[in-house]
């Protein structure tokens, strides 16, 4: 994998914030939250998580909706809503520069953006991409030229409580064997997020 | 308490109740889709129709081709441009006005399906290269919103391509004006199905297949596997509970199992079209 | 013209096939001289007709309609609440929402609703409200949605039969259903239920008649809830026209309420079982 540098406490104004750098990719995320929440959003027994995903140029389509509802599903699953109900939580996340791999950096660093905000979770997550290339090698956080020639990119998001799977999203063909084999080598990769977000809260 | 009040008042427990002897309150067991019909070509002023019933959900598509110019990139290659539109026609809770979110997001899987599972090569599309192609506007209109509209749209969307004939277009030399013969019509050569099947997860850990509008209200995560003949061309899983591979795997077995029916289904239909 | 964001953009650019068709088709008589038409019809004669209730689960209530190959489809909700806060009003309110589906007529319509769906939509409200028992709930909302799938003419006149056949499939109290019918008037010739080609052919004709009327007829109080004509139409062939209008109808009320019968029946059926 490509290596990580995260930065926290960038920003004044928001509750948590992260600067996520993998690789070339990196993507900041802030977070407000709990907060007050719009009368028709509001969910009696849980709080309502938003996310709005910002690109670097042109007006938000339809492929960022998707984008946006894949991080604000996987953000729900992780944050313990039940512990604020009727109350907001907002994930702000604004691209800088997108080099591959760029879903998993996104969702890592809504992660810690998270956990700076210190809003409770049930579980941390991370994500994890390979691709799978013509000659059907698997190759682990590739870069914006590899996916260009990839056959197919598949995207996976573990919890640190079981490693189940949370999330997954995948484009391109493949097999249900090779899927099996990128399931195995994301899993044992996500150790190594872990592991960095482990490291990045003992040097904090 | 009577069996409607209950199932309105502890909707979860009265799934629970099915559930603990594997089936669900319509009577399916959990691996089990709904009767689903297809009606190919029930539109006719459209270029290709398809009409699927996935029991009360109901999904029209219908296929509009117009000419274009091409992008100067891809000089060779025509568009599709699937729109879901979930209008207020199909259940209370939507609303007038331009496409939410739950429109735009399915609207965009559409698309994904089409350009990964690459059933329709778009240099087929092709008329002449660098100065005319096909565009393709296949818009899927939800009729009947009772869940699971996702595996309605693609199979519906695979249906009406299917049913696409073209009318031949031939370049007048003098005028370099395209000239349209609406007699002589081709059809649009398919090569590969996306089949796509839905899982909703109830309870963390109990995986049904295709869920109805209740049963996605109460579902804990959704999953949707996309297959084109014997691979697998998208896995979404946004969110929800988390999953072991393996339940994973289940899917996978259950979904090719599906194309299979699809395949059926769509061939079934077309040749009682023909007779 | 300004790009959706909301929707899967295409080229910016395209055109529809049908605007290169060699212009070879002969036009022909719309009526031969022994009033027989284009599809076999006589001149008094409706299409074939087929309506069914309760098509949409979701809905309180809804119908489908064909007539010939006009392919509709309309759903009811409410009463319920009113979401935009508009004026307040102790009678009940009444919405319509009419719309042409981009696929539905020869060249390709835009997915916002335009300037004539639009009209379509008032005209329908207008025809329908008079048998609506809107006091039976104040302060609510009822919303009707019509959608038509597939347009050979007589659109207008074909959604308010179906919309009204929606409302009594809703059990939304009304004075007496709402049955569409148009006519064509072309030269000497008063033409029931027209197809589109009928509807548009002589636009540029120098005839002293050409034009259309479509009304709203409400059988049981023998009423008119609502007419609307365009083109020029000599006052003579406007009122034979409206007669014959008003016969048809009648014509096409048995088959509402068999229609109508057979739903009740089969909701018994069901809520017995």
């Amino acid at each position: 994998m490509r290596e990580m540098t995260c930065e926290l406490g960038q920003l004044t104004r928001c509750d948590g914030d992260a600067c996520l750098i993998q690789g070339e990719t990196c993507v900041a995320t802030a977070v407000y939250g709990p907060t007050e929440v719009r009368m028709n959003k509001e969910i009696l027994d849980k709080a309502t998580v938003e996310v709005v995903y910002k690109s670097k140029v042109g007006l938000p389509g339809c492929a960022e909706k998707m984008f946006e509802r894949i991080i604000r599903n996987t953000c729900e699953t992780t944050i313990l809503t039940t512990a604020h109900p009727r109350s907001g939580i907002n994930i702000i996340i604004q691209e800088m520069q997108n080099s591959g791999s760029y879903l998993a950096c996104c969702i890592n660093s809504a992660c810690l953006a998270l956990l700076d905000a210190g809003v409770s979770l049930k579980f941390l997550v991370a994500a994890v991409t390979c691709l799978i290339n013509k000659e059907g090698d698997i190759i682990l956080d590739p870069n914006s030229k590899q996916e260009k020639d990839g056959k197919a990119l598949l995207t996976f998001v573990f919890n640190n409580k079981d490693f189940n799977i949370v999330t997954v999203n995948t484009k391109g063909s493949y097999s249900s064997r090779q899927f099996k084999d990128c399931t195995s080598l994301c899993k044992t990769s996500s150790k190594q997020v872990f592991e960095f977000y482990k490291n990045l809260w003992k040097s904090c | 308490m009577t069996i409607f009040n209950f199932r309105t008042a502890r909707p979860v427990e009265y799934y629970r109740k099915y559930l603990e002897q594997d089936v669900r309150p319509d009577g399916r067991d959990l691996g089990e889709f709904r009767r689903t019909v297809l009606n190919i070509g029930c539109v006719t002023t459209a270029d290709g129709s398809a009409l699927v019933k996935l029991g009360n959900t109901t999904v029209m598509c219908g296929i509009k081709a117009e000419l274009c110019k091409p992008k100067t990139e891809t000089p060779k290659c025509g568009f599709i441009v699937p729109n879901v539109e979930l209008s207020p026609l199909c259940s209370p809770y939507f609303r007038s006005g331009p496409p939410g979110e739950q429109a735009q997001v399915m609207s965009q899987f559409m698309l994904e399906v089409v350009n990964h599972s690459k059933c329709v090569d778009l240099e087929s599309l092709c008329i002449t290269q660098g100065k005319l192609v096909w565009v393709l506007y296949c818009d899927l209109l939800c009729l009947d919103y009772d869940g699971n509209v996702t595996d309605a749209c693609v199979l519906a969307l695979l249906a009406a391509l299917k049913n696409v004939c073209l009318p031949t277009i031939s370049i007048n030399e003098e005028t370099e004006n395209p000239e349209t013969d609406l007699t002589k019509r081709v059809p649009l050569p398919i090569s590969s199905q996306p089949v796509s099947s839905t899982y909703a997860i109830f309870d963390d850990n109990i995986l049904f297949v295709d869920p109805t509008a209740e049963e996605e209200n109460l579902a804990t995560g959704i999953i949707t596997i996309v297959t084109t003949d014997d691979k697998l061309c998208l896995v979404h899983k946004p969110g929800g509970s988390p999953l072991r591979p393996e339940q994973l795997t289940n899917c996978f077995d259950r979904s090719f199992d599906r194309s299979k029916e699809i395949s059926r289904l769509i061939d079934e239909t077309i040749h009682s079209i023909d007779r | 013209m300004p790009t959706d964001t909301r929707r899967i953009g295409g080229p910016e650019e395209s055109f529809s096939p049908l605007a290169y068709t060699l212009t070879d088709s002969i036009k022909t008589l719309m009526v031969s001289s022994n009033g027989i038409r284009n599809d076999g019809r006589k001149c008094e004669d409706l299409r074939k007709m087929f309506i069914k209730t309760g098509v949409i689960s979701q809905a309180r209530g809804s119908a489908y309609i064909e007539q010939g190959e006009t392919k509709i489809i309309c759903s009811v909700y409410g009463p319920r609440e009113v979401v935009r806060k508009e004026e307040f009003s102790m009678k009940g309110q009444l919405t319509c929402e009419f719309k042409y589906a981009t696929f539905s007529c020869s060249y390709r319509r835009q997915h916002q609703q335009d300037s004539e769906e639009k009209d379509f939509s008032v005209q329908l409200l207008e025809a329908l409200e008079p048998a609506v028992c809107l006091h039976k709930f104040p302060k609510a909302q009822v919303n009707i949605f019509v959608e038509v799938l597939q347009n050979d003419g007589s659109a207008l006149a074909a959604s308010i039969t179906c919309a009204s056949m929606a409302l009594a499939d809703a059990g939304i109290e009304v004075y007496d259903l709402v049955i569409g019918c148009s006519m064509k008037i072309h030269e000497d010739k008063v033409l029931t239920d027209p197809t589109i080609n009928e509807e548009y052919d002589s636009q540029n004709s120098k005839q002293l008649n050409h034009g259309s009327l479509t009304i709203g007829f409400m059988p049981s109080l023998n009423q008119i809830s609502a007419i609307t004509s365009k083109g020029e139409i000599q006052i003579d062939f406007l009122k034979r026209a409206m007669t014959d209008c008003v016969e048809a109808c009648q014509k096409i009320y048995p088959a509402m309420q068999q229609s109508l019968h057979s739903s009740i029946k089969d909701k018994l059926n069901a809520s017995e079982r």
